[in-house]
């Protein structure tokens, strides 16, 4: 039995279900039933019950995107702030993209504290020891653009449904966008003045995330600079 | 030591300030009002205002702190020195440190710390006007701290006083009633499964007397933890009308 609504205002300790319902993310289960952990809102996809917070630091999981900066070197690679309670790890080897001799080549030369770098979360162990990978295309140190940095709790409403509101940043000020599930975003773009532009749209999606009609807005802020 | 003590604490089944026996002084709570931390809450209980703020789960430094399955909650109660009428000296002193402590063992409890194991959760509550009752109103502001910083919670916390004066149980005690009654009891509950965490007693009971001054009690944090639920939707509420919006 269902006790709340999809996309309900739910605060931590509230019964949401009885019975055979799986506790989602943001809920947990006491004698059987799912209550909410956080204060958020409630998703419920069939039999699936989670809790959307709404506030809250980002907390790594495997295959996420994130853009983190190097704090330290050690030996084999770097250490990078991923604006989380944890630190992620990158391998010298892994951002070379081949096996490197820590003994006769100097990493340092490859990033140095301070530098940016958009990677993936490869792996987090039970001990939360983050483990980033670049493998990918398009992963790797960042060389250019602004980055932003908002609340993670926030970074949907910067995608929006399905990527309606990251299609609407990039389309109408031509910048390209990556964005880090850690609340960082990096916009690329040739004209200062467009990348200007999404950097006070960024800003304003955060603000106002919690404002109606926030999609349109955005766009026809962006499209009257045109 | 008796120089202001008024005669009479109750009369006519009132008390000093209005109040019959089972009544809460007046209540407000704000949850989110400091930009800067991760989560914040601020009450007022009759002449209490109280401010609490929680930073975190961040990294644990020093490093040797840091718990390898678990997070560490630190929690740190302090006057501020225009709270009292005698100025208090800053700092930590005797009474704060051991609020600090029960504090944060009367809040522990519905924390799921083992999810964010090596990082600690700071709570700060700030007394900024005292009048008796302050480490109760300083856990409800705090439960409601943890929980617009959006930290997994199993309940909120909740807490009240409840005492003796005149040979009457009483609620929720003002400060003359603190300093002239004959008991005083601080008490913090998880309050959907009613579970207590937090009970200190200053003063003495009957058997009797006590269970009335708890149930008394149970009576009271119901109230409070509809106003910390109150307080929390009041933040939210408006998302929610966007979120319904965005939906069509």
């Amino acid at each position: 039995m269902l006790f709340v609504g999809n996309r309900e205002l739910v605060v931590p300790g509230k019964l949401l279900a009885d019975g055979d319902y799986f506790a989602g993310e943001g809920t947990f289960i006491e004698d059987g039933k799912v209550f909410s952990s956080v204060v958020g809102l409630t998703e419920i996809r069939e039999k699936n019950v989670s809790v959307i917070s709404l506030q809250g630091r980002y907390i790594p999981r495997r295959g996420d995107r994130v853009i983190g900066i190097v704090t330290d070197t050690h030996p084999y690679g770097w250490t990078l702030d991923l604006n989380s309670p944890y630190t992620g790890n990158l391998m010298a080897s892994e951002l070379a993209g081949r096996k490197v001799d820590v003994f006769r080549e100097d990493i340092s030369k490859l990033l140095k504290t301070g530098d940016a770098v958009l990677a993936e979360v490869k792996e987090v162990d039970e001990r939360w020891r983050v483990q980033l990978s670049v493998g990918e295309r398009g992963l790797g140190k960042i060389r250019e653009g602004r980055l932003v940095e908002i609340s993670p709790a926030k970074v949907p409403r910067v995608i929006g449904r399905k990527g309606s509101m990251l299609k609407i940043l990039q389309e109408t000020t031509g910048c390209r966008l990556e964005v880090g599930l850690n609340g960082r975003i990096l916009i690329r773009g040739k004209d200062p003045a467009k990348v200007n532009e999404v950097v006070e749209a960024i800003l304003l999606i955060e603000r106002e995330a919690h404002l109606s009609g926030l999609t349109d807005r955005i766009k026809a802020r962006l499209e009257g600079k045109k | 030591m008796e120089a202001g003590k008024p005669e009479k604490l109750i009369v006519n089944g009132r008390r000093l300030d209005g109040r019959r026996p089972d009544e809460l002084r007046p209540l407000r709570i704000k949850a989110g009002v400091l930009k800067r931390a991760d989560g914040s809450a601020y009450i007022e209980l009759g002449k209490n205002k109280i401010l609490a703020a929680v930073y975190g789960p961040k990294e644990m430094h020093p490093r040797h702190l840091q718990q390898s399955d678990v997070a560490v909650l630190r929690c740190r109660y302090n006057m501020a020195p225009f709270s009292v009428e005698e100025r208090k000296r800053p700092g930590p002193d005797r009474r704060s440190m051991e609020i600090s402590k029960v504090i944060r063992e009367a809040l522990e409890p519905v924390l799921f710390l083992h999810l964010y194991p090596r990082a600690v959760i700071d709570v700060f509550i700030e007394i900024l006007q005292a009048d008796a009752g302050t480490r109760t109103a300083g856990i409800t502001a705090a439960s409601v701290a943890l929980a617009d910083a959006g930290i997994p919670m199993r309940d909120l916390v909740t807490g009240v006083s409840a005492g003796k004066v005149d040979g009457t149980v009483v609620l929720d005690l003002m400060k003359e009633e603190d300093q002239w009654g004959e008991a005083d009891m601080p008490i913090a509950v998880m309050p959907r499964k009613k579970r207590i965490t937090l009970l200190q007693m200053d003063g003495n009971f009957t058997p009797e007397e006590f269970r009335q001054a708890l149930d008394l009690a149970f009576k009271g944090i119901d109230l409070i933890y509809e106003a910390q639920k109150e307080a929390l939707r009041e933040k939210y509420l408006p998302s929610l009308q966007e979120e319904k919006g965005e939906e069509k």
